[in-house]
């Protein structure tokens, strides 16, 4: 094996490397004992070299991890250099700044020996359903409040399990079976990912993994920069408003394009606040790469080299870049937005990439009893629409810029004993536009579990609906009614047995002047009641009883 | 002027000590107190003993005094009608004092009445905040108003000034004392910065209070003294001691009389000091036991131990914390309620426990036969055999052993089920433990070890209890020195002119520059210098000690670092690190801490030259000695067996160089040595009892 | 087996309690926190069988009552035989410490030539635990901090350096709670050094029949001053103000011979709120009121609280169940004691007290003007009761014993300025014999940053009764920049809010009328009593006094 990979091997591995992690992804599905990482897949696995430079990222894993996870392996490094490892240790945390931005992520790292000297990593991520505090809410005030933090310490030494560490997770959290069933899963997939990382070097009669990971970055570094040398040299700003707890909150961002590099920078976003949704660089920097990936090299698959030419820089302090002890439980609540105001920054320069707003995701942290008794806590997903593009609607109920799978009605009542009454588009919610945006969905949930609950609701689009682009109309607001009153989109609050909790998620922007539309998209929308008569009339000016457009 | 006279005014005796510094012979003399104007029993003492002595007054190059005067006016609350200015919103610190119960199962808790009314204390509106800096300037017409309403409406004599903070900057209290001053030159002021600047409000006040309440009484008696020594034709100068067991000029008592409490016990351990320099004995622990209390002290290095706190005016005598505490340099003392008149009875749990309730003068103990029907210590130490009836204080009062008897029969022996002689010894045992438990605590809260030490021992009670002591602490040598009767009035003599200064100054090291290191000391050297020069102490003779307290930045409380002599400042600087590292393990044991070093007071010490007392000093002998063995009793020796016949020294007939092996009782007319099996005793040149205790266990304590 | 004559017992266990004594001055002058520095610590010493042998004489009481229990629990996880010489066991947790976590249990196992001899246990209150903090709004155990269980704080001489490293990171003021900790290893490191020197000395190679002759000795006492109360049932019920709907708290205590038994059946069940309290500190605060009337002389001790029997339903709020939220427990658990005292103030006139003004606690979390972040407690106590031939004594704190930290001391480590600290007159029951004067305390935010503060006072709905006719004491009141607020609340200071405490008075004992006129003359003179309220309870007439005078 020579030290140049030809296109034709390289192309062999690589996608050898990327099945590996997928086989990695499912076995820590499959052994993961919350439904968060099995339902929802929010989790992650990344492969690294021997100098922690990722090879292979799982196809269906988190974006946001995607950025954070080689972050993290620097730091692993930074504090267990090689020679501090032994075969079969495994390292964890939960810090905020080192793993994913909030302590709700266990970060797991295995070393991967082989002919006793290290060849690479194996990384999983995956989002515990309970942290002990006070719940995953955006009503915390510091990162306190939030829960157990785990510095970088070693789960298992040379093989053995680190009992007292598990023994005080355990005491900490409230499902301790299912945390540290999940926590133990990802030792399971670190240790799996290592055996097929040792199969894959034998069967290719790899020594060494550096040469490989040489070629896939720099090759995807390449292709990256390649791109951004076809977006237009210049500055390109975008500023928005965003709910808050109290007060709506700034996000501004100015990206700078000269030849094949590109600079965002968040200057103009607002400080830091005492609640839960402060976002810390890690996820912001996670968020940008996303947002410019999506944009200018969707194809090519994740890895560190993509987002080589990325640089970005926000205020210290800001809540795009918050210091401790600020809390960041609902980090995506701000986070996300970094996504849609990158597309509106450039949606100028890149006309037929951008996308109209996104509703997004939508999460709920429940925290109480089943009928039997048993507590639990998890979390719920639910999606708005998906954005238009130039030439495309917008999906209904797809998430964005996450990746959450929604719970199944099937799984979520019997895990919860909760009811989930109804569950279908919300017509009318996609903002029109000559492609419409993605519709939100109406979901009712109700307390049949016979004990008080406690939900913690993490939502946005209350107050700024998703924009559409390029003179289309808005996606509708996000609603939360409790017993049919509306609710804060990002409160806590207890639902007494009986209660219902209605969601109403947003729509999504959509692309291009509605009177451009194809009456027969409107009349096809209409068949299949994505949009109302009046709407139709109102919007697009299409008149249902003379089955064609009003203008003419 | 080759004499010097060391005088001790205690409750019921005032005692003198004459020493003639050329010859090193040493006078005694002892007359009743005389409580109305205690000054009266001094000049009368010093007349008669420089008439007996046959001592020109002219050649009294200087009297020594010490005196309880101060302490006593505070218990009976016999000083000025005392009023005090405070900082607005904070008139009641006196009366919530610590707001901790020094007894937690006590319903009936009491405290002590603060020293000023409530009523004499007037609110000003100034504040510093805590780094010194004027948050509100001080309303100098509220000042002038409130002195006014004290002086003239209240009638006070006596003012003390109290704001927070003001041992950072002392500007307001100083401004306050200006304008009272200019108002009232003869009203007696005390601000709380000059009376002893540390922090922590309720100590700092509480002792500015107790110097103000003092200041007439002590001014007014030491006044007194000053002219009738002149009328004597004493020339020479008049020193008074401090609790520091240093001397101060008349003129610096009088500005802070406060710091004379105590004064007495002070000289005693400084008296056990000097015997050890002169002995060659290093590390001492100093043991003071008489009727009622025992008093212990460390002595490291040749130096008795000091602090800065005391308690005085306890509501429970011994309970720690029922008292009113002052912050003023003295030796650190242990006091114990164990003395002669300790009653023993059965506690709640059924054990023997002596004291701290005593029997006193009056009834005194069963043995007085003057009605007191509980046992007490002395009945015990009698019934043991250790005193002779027959010869108690020198014969001046007969002891009845029947009395005894019956008291411990009915009142321990019976309750406990065992015989008297058992219960006796009981008594004996427990407060030998008592006093050897206090010394260890003490010990190891200073990281002293005291095996290996030595114990100077004295007190009318101090012999007879010394040498079992010393077993169970291990120290193989007591010490009872010559004149044990007198040792605070000897005290005086060796005392050197010195003052203390200790200031708070809260500063990290790691941002303390060098420079500022050394300004911060000289500052305070030049202060405390002051006193010495203005006493005529020539510069050269003045020598300083420097020490810190210091801790980890975030802790509470602080250790005591000396600076060494011999290091220069810079120097000891560079070492501050590693002197506080060896000064925390000593005390508690190596520490896992790496947190930021902390200096938290700063004190300096000057000290005259010690009075060149000469080596080899001696008691004059004024009476006839007999044998040297006066005969033989029965006294208690468990390592013997129970009784035995016991021999019965005179110590005034012992020759230096002679020797006695225990058991055996030695006699004086203040107390009896009790000399346990095995021990040795040696007479010295000074006539000094020097004791080699047994080393072998003190199994017996668990027999 | 060896016994002891009374004599030499004694000395031994007089010896034994200086010895315990000193390690609390060790860990006093080594800590960190002025918590510590306000005694709200423990010391205790046992035997190789966990027996305890004798306790500091200046320890809070509750811990008194705990110390043995958690030792049990201690040697339940780590056997006798496999402790080693240098370890150090650890634990915070709820139930098996002192009911709630922010008390650490450090405990050493001592070695005299090679045979464990016995053990030192050290407990403080820490600074901070992390979580929401110390107060009585926490909802859950989880919400409250972080849990360490029994574990091993030092092995075999080795630190673990992990449970630091996780203590470190999940505590507001790290080196306050490490230094804290360390304080504790210190002390029982002394504790276990002074024993093995005892036994040395007294040539003591097994303290069993030491600690046996203690126990019992203690117990015999116990008994006797039990049999010397009247037989009977003696019932009380009390109000307690909680966060929500006041609580009730009931208690049958009888009296049979020398047993006695007392029953919390009656009392209100737990609530959401930390103010739970586990029967741990019930038993203990129990036991505390018990000695205090029957037994106070008699050094803290186990034997003398075994022949104490009790029992409170499950789930009420004096044996409350995982996971209740305890922080503030001793709002509700220190009414046992006056519960306790009203129920036998009929059986025992001469030794019950009235009720106590009782103490205040502020948790305080902030920044100093140098940055620095702090969280501390502020107590400060109302009046003590009255007592049959006794005025009760002001700002005396009951039952728990913490003292005040000095102004100067406060000012210099928060920088927050107490503005006012001064009796509050008319605050003492009247009666023949007046209850103690409670306090006002007035703190301003001079720190220049927000600043978080924990009311927890007691006595703001309730005041402190009177006995035999004696009247109430004042109640307790909060008032931030003037508004009334609630003294258990959670509230935020911005700079220059000013907070002001105004603490109960306690209650007086016999009719107001038998108040001797002196006495009462000199309450008017030092201000104690206002002429207002003289004339009002006292029916005291300025007219008729100088009158009266006059004709004199």
């Amino acid at each position: 094996m020579t030290e140049r990979i030809d296109p034709v091997t390289l192309g062999i591995l690589w996608d050898r490397l990327i099945s590996i992690t997928n086989e990695i992804v499912e076995t820590l599905v499959r052994t993961s004992f919350s439904s968060i990482v099995r339902e929802s897949y929010d989790l992650a696995v990344v492969l690294f070299d021997a100098r922690g430079r990722s090879l292979a990222q799982g196809t269906f894993c988190q974006p946001v991890f995607i950025g954070t996870g080689p972050q993290t392996m620097k730091h692993v490094l930074r504090y267990f250099p090689p020679e501090s490892f032994g075969e079969g240790d495994v390292v964890i945390t939960n810090d905020v700044y080192m793993g994913t931005g909030h302590l709700w992520d266990v970060n797991l790292v295995r070393p991967v020996f082989r002919k006793g000297r290290i060849v690479g990593y194996a990384l999983t991520i995956s989002h515990l359903p309970d942290i002990g505090g006070r719940g995953m809410s955006a009503v915390n005030q510091d990162i306190h409040d939030e829960g157990l933090q785990i510095p970088l310490l070693k789960l298992v030494k040379a093989g053995t399990l680190n009992r007292e560490l598990v023994d005080l997770i355990r005491k900490n959290v409230r499902v301790s079976e299912q945390v540290i069933g999940d926590i133990l899963a990802n030792v399971t997939a670190t240790e799996v990912g290592g055996r097929l990382l040792l199969d894959f070097m034998d069967e290719y009669r790899l020594e060494d993994l550096a040469p490989l990971a040489d070629a896939i970055v720099s090759q995807s570094e390449r292709a990256m920069r390649e791109q951004i040398a076809a977006i237009p040299d210049g500055s390109y700003r975008n500023a928005i408003k965003i709910e808050g707890l109290d007060g709506p909150i700034d996000l501004a961002c100015r990206i700078d394009v000269a030849g094949d590099r590109l600079h965002v920078d968040y200057a103009g976003t607002g400080p830091q606040i005492r609640a839960g949704i402060n976002v810390p660089l890690c996820y912001t920097r996670a968020m940008t790469c996303f947002a410019l990936k999506c944009l200018v090299l969707p194809n090519i698959p994740n890895n560190e080299g993509s987002v080589n030419p990325i640089e970005l820089s926000a205020p210290d302090g800001s809540i795009l870049n918050c210091r401790p002890p600020a809390a960041s439980a609902a980090r995506m609540l701000v986070g996300h937005f970094v996504v849609p105001m990158i597309f509106g920054a450039l949606a100028d320069a890149l006309p037929h990439r951008v996308q109209g707003d996104p509703g997004m995701m939508n999460v709920l942290n429940v925290v109480g009893r089943r009928r039997d008794g048993e507590p639990f806590s998890t979390l719920f997903f639910s999606s708005g629409g998906f954005g238009a593009l130039a030439g495309l609607d917008g999906m209904s109920a797809t998430p964005a810029p996450a990746n959450m799978m929604c719970m199944p009605a099937e799984a979520w009542e019997p895990m919860t004993g909760m009811r989930v009454i109804r569950r279908n588009f919300r017509i009318d919610s996609g903002g029109a536009g000559e492609f419409r945006g993605g519709l939100g969905q109406e979901i009712e949930l109700r307390n049949d579990t016979g004990h008080p609950l406690t939900v913690m609701i993490l939502g946005s689009r209350t107050e700024f609906p998703a924009r559409g682009m390029r003179g289309a109309g808005n996606g509708m607001a996000r609603v939360f009614r409790i017993n049919g009153q509306p609710v804060h989109a990002k409160g806590r609050y207890e639902l007494q047995v009986g209660d219902t909790l209605l969601l109403e998620d947003s729509g999504a922007g959509g692309y291009g002047n509605p009177r451009a539309r194809a009456p027969e998209r409107i009349a096809s929308d209409l068949a299949e009641g994505l949009v109302s008569p009046e709407a139709a009339l109102r919007d697009y000016g299409f008149d249902v009883r003379r089955g064609r457009a009003a203008a003419e | 002027m080759t004499y010097r006279m060391g005088v001790d005014i205690g409750g019921t005796f005032t005692d003198f000590a004459l020493i003639d510094d050329t010859t090193g012979e040493l006078t005694i003399h002892k007359q009743l107190t005389t409580p109305a104007d205690p000054s009266e029993a001094v000049l009368d003492g010093v007349a008669t003993l420089l008439k007996r002595r046959a001592v020109a007054p002219a050649q009294l190059g200087a009297v020594i005094h010490g005196s309880t005067l101060v302490t006593n006016a505070i218990i009976e609350r016999k000083g000025a009608v005392t009023g005090m200015l405070v900082t607005k919103g904070f008139r009641d610190v006196l009366d919530i004092a610590m707001e901790r119960r020094y007894d937690l199962y006590d319903l009936t808790i009491r405290f002590p009445t603060p020293i000023v009314a409530r009523r004499r204390r007037r609110q000003i509106d100034e504040r510093l905040d805590f780094s010194g800096a004027v948050l509100q300037p001080l309303d100098a017409g509220e000042v002038e108003r409130a002195a006014a309403e004290l002086v003239e409406q209240e009638g006070v004599r006596a003012l003390a000034i109290c704001f927070l903070h003001s041992f950072v900057n002392a500007g307001h209290e100083e401004q306050a004392r200006e304008i009272v001053a200019r108002r009232y030159p003869e009203l007696y002021v005390s601000t709380s910065a000059d009376v002893f600047p540390y922090a922590r409000e309720y100590e700092r006040w509480n002792t500015t209070a107790m110097n103000a309440f003092v200041q007439p009484v002590a001014d007014r008696y030491l006044g007194n003294l000053e002219g009738g020594l002149q009328r004597l034709g004493v020339k020479g100068p008049l020193y008074i001691m401090t609790s520091s067991g240093g001397t101060v000029t008349t003129a610096t008592a009088k500005r802070y009389p406060v710091r004379m409490l105590e004064s007495g016990p002070a000289a005693g351990v400084l008296m056990s000091a000097h015997h050890g320099r002169t002995l060659g004995l290093s590390n001492i622990l100093s043991y003071d036991m008489g009727g009622t209390t025992a008093k212990g002290a460390i002595v490291r290095g040749g130096q008795p131990h000091k602090t800065y706190e005391i308690e005085v005016a306890r509501i429970h005598h011994f309970k720690e914390g029922s008292g009113l505490p002052a912050k003023v340099p003295v030796l650190d003392m242990i006091e114990i309620g164990s003395g002669g008149g300790s009653i023993a009875e059965l506690d709640d749990r059924g054990v023997i426990r002596v004291g701290p309730q005593s029997a006193g003068a009056d009834p005194g103990p069963a043995c007085y036969g003057r009605g007191g029907k509980r046992p007490t210590l002395t009945d015990a130490d009698l019934l043991l055999g250790y005193l002779d009836p027959d010869f108690f204080l020198g014969g001046k009062m007969k002891l009845d052993r029947a009395a005894a008897e019956t008291a411990l029969e009915l009142g321990l022996a019976k309750a406990l089920g065992v015989d008297v002689t058992r219960a006796a010894w009981g008594i004996h045992e427990v407060i030998n433990e008592d006093v050897a438990r206090a010394f260890r605590v003490h010990a190891s809260e200073k990281g002293f070890d005291y095996r290996g030490c030595s114990m100077i021992a004295f007190g009318g009670s101090g012999p007879m209890h010394a040498l079992r002591i010393a077993r169970k602490l291990r120290i193989p040598r007591v010490v009872l020195p010559t004149g044990a009767g007198v040792m605070s009035a000897f005290g005086m003599l060796v005392s050197p002119l010195s003052f203390q200064i200790a200031r708070s100054n809260r500063v990290g090291y790691a941002e303390l520059p060098r420079e500022r290191f050394a300004e911060l000391f000289a500052g305070l050297t030049r202060e405390a210098a002051a006193f010495l020069l203005r006493a005529g102490v020539p510069q050269p003779e003045i020598r300083v000690t420097r020490r810190l307290d210091m801790r980890y930045r975030g802790q509470g409380y602080e250790i005591e670092v000396e600076l060494p002599d011999e290091l220069d400042l810079s120097a000891a600087f560079e070492r501050l690190p590693q002197l506080f590292g060896e000064s925390y393990a000593r005390i508690f044991s190596l520490s896992y801490l790496q947190e930021p070093l902390e200096i938290v007071n700063w004190k300096v010490e000057v000290q005259g030259p010690t009075p060149a007392m000469s080596q080899h000093f001696h008691l004059a002998l004024e009476h006839q000695v007999g044998a040297p063995e006066k005969g033989r009793r029965q006294a208690y020796f468990p390592e013997a067996g129970g009784y035995v016949a016991t021999p019965v020294y005179d110590r005034y007939a012992l020759r230096p160089e002679v020797t006695i092996g225990g058991p055996a009782l030695i006699e004086e007319n203040e107390s009896t040595c009790v000399v346990g099996v095995g021990d040795q005793v040696t007479v010295d040149a000074a006539g000094n009892l020097v004791t080699e205790i047994a080393q072998e266990q003190v199994r017996e304590a668990a027999a | 087996m060896t016994t002891f004559d009374p004599v030499t017992l004694g000395i031994l266990w007089d010896r034994l309690i200086s010895i315990t004594n000193e390690i609390v001055l060790t860990v006093v002058r080594t800590s960190f926190s002025s918590i510590v520095r306000s005694y709200d610590l423990a010391c205790v010493l046992f035997d190789a069988e966990g027996r305890s042998l004798a306790q500091g004489t200046f320890s809070v009481p509750v811990f008194i009552g705990t110390a043995p229990q958690t030792m049990r629990h201690m040697l339940a996880k780590f056997p006798p035989e496999t402790l080693r010489p240098g370890d150090v066991i650890v634990t915070n947790d709820i139930y098996m410490g002192t009911g709630h976590l922010w008390d650490v249990n450090v405990m050493r196992p001592a070695f005299h030539d090679g045979r464990l001899i016995g053990y030192a246990m050290s407990i403080t209150h820490l600074p901070d635990i992390g979580g929401r903090g110390f107060s009585a709004v926490n909802v859950d155990e989880y919400e409250e901090g972080l849990q360490i269980p029994i574990m091993k704080l030092v092995d075999q001489g080795r630190l673990n350096e992990e449970l630091i490293a996780i203590v470190r990171q999940n505590v507001r003021v790290p080196e306050q709670t490490v230094g804290d900790l360390m304080a504790n290893v210190t002390a029982v490191e002394v504790g276990c050094r002074e024993l093995v020197a005892f036994m040395e000395e007294y040539r003591i190679d097994d303290l069993r029949p030491l600690s046996q002759a203690i126990l019992s000795q203690s117990e015999r006492m116990m008994r006797r001053r039990i049999a010397d109360c009247p037989d009977g049932v003696y019932r009380n019920r009390i109000q307690v103000e909680s966060v929500g709907d006041p609580v009730t708290l009931a208690c049958a205590v009888s009296i049979a011979g020398d047993r006695l038994h007392v029953d919390f059946s009656g009392t209100s069940p737990s609530v959401p709120y930390s103010i739970n309290v586990p029967l741990c500190y019930t038993r203990a605060m129990t036991c505390f009121s018990m000695k205090a009337l029957l037994l106070p002389d008699i050094p803290n001790n186990e034997g003398s609280v075994n022949p104490i029997e009790l029992s409170a339903p499950v789930g009420s709020i004096l044996n409350c169940q995982p996971p209740a939220a305890t922080a503030a427990r001793f709002q509700i658990g220190h009414f046992v004691a006056p519960l306790i005292f009203g129920a036998l103030a009929e059986a025992l006139p001469d030794r019950v007290q009235a009720d106590p003004g009782m103490m205040n606690l502020l948790n305080v979390m902030g920044r100093r003007r140098d940055g620095r972040d702090f969280t501390t407690l502020y107590f400060s106590s109302g009046g003590f009761g009255a007592l049959l031939g006794y005025d009760g004594t002001a700002t005396t704190p009951a039952p728990s014993n913490m003292a005040v930290v000095a102004t100067e001391d406060w000012e210099a480590t928060t920088n927050i300025r107490v503005v006012r600290r001064e009796l509050r007159a008319d605050s003492g029951g009247a009666g023949e014999f007046r209850g103690g004067l409670g306090q006002v305390v007035e703190l301003v935010n001079d720190t220049g940053h927000p600043l978080t503060v924990f009311g927890m006072g007691a006595r703001t709905d309730f005041p402190a009764l009177g006995l035999q006719g004696g009247k109430p004491g004042a109640r307790r009141l909060y008032r931030l920049n003037g508004e009334a607020v609630s003294a258990k609340g959670r509230h935020e200071m911005r700079p220059g809010d000013r907070l002001e405490m105004l603490e109960s008075g306690a209650g007086g004992l016999g009719e107001p009328s038998r108040r001797p006129r002196q006495k009462l003359l000199q309450d008017i003179a030092e201000g104690f009593v206002t002429l207002g309220r003289a004339k009002a309870d006292y029916g005291f007439d300025l007219a008729m006094e100088q009158s009266g005078k006059a004709a004199e």
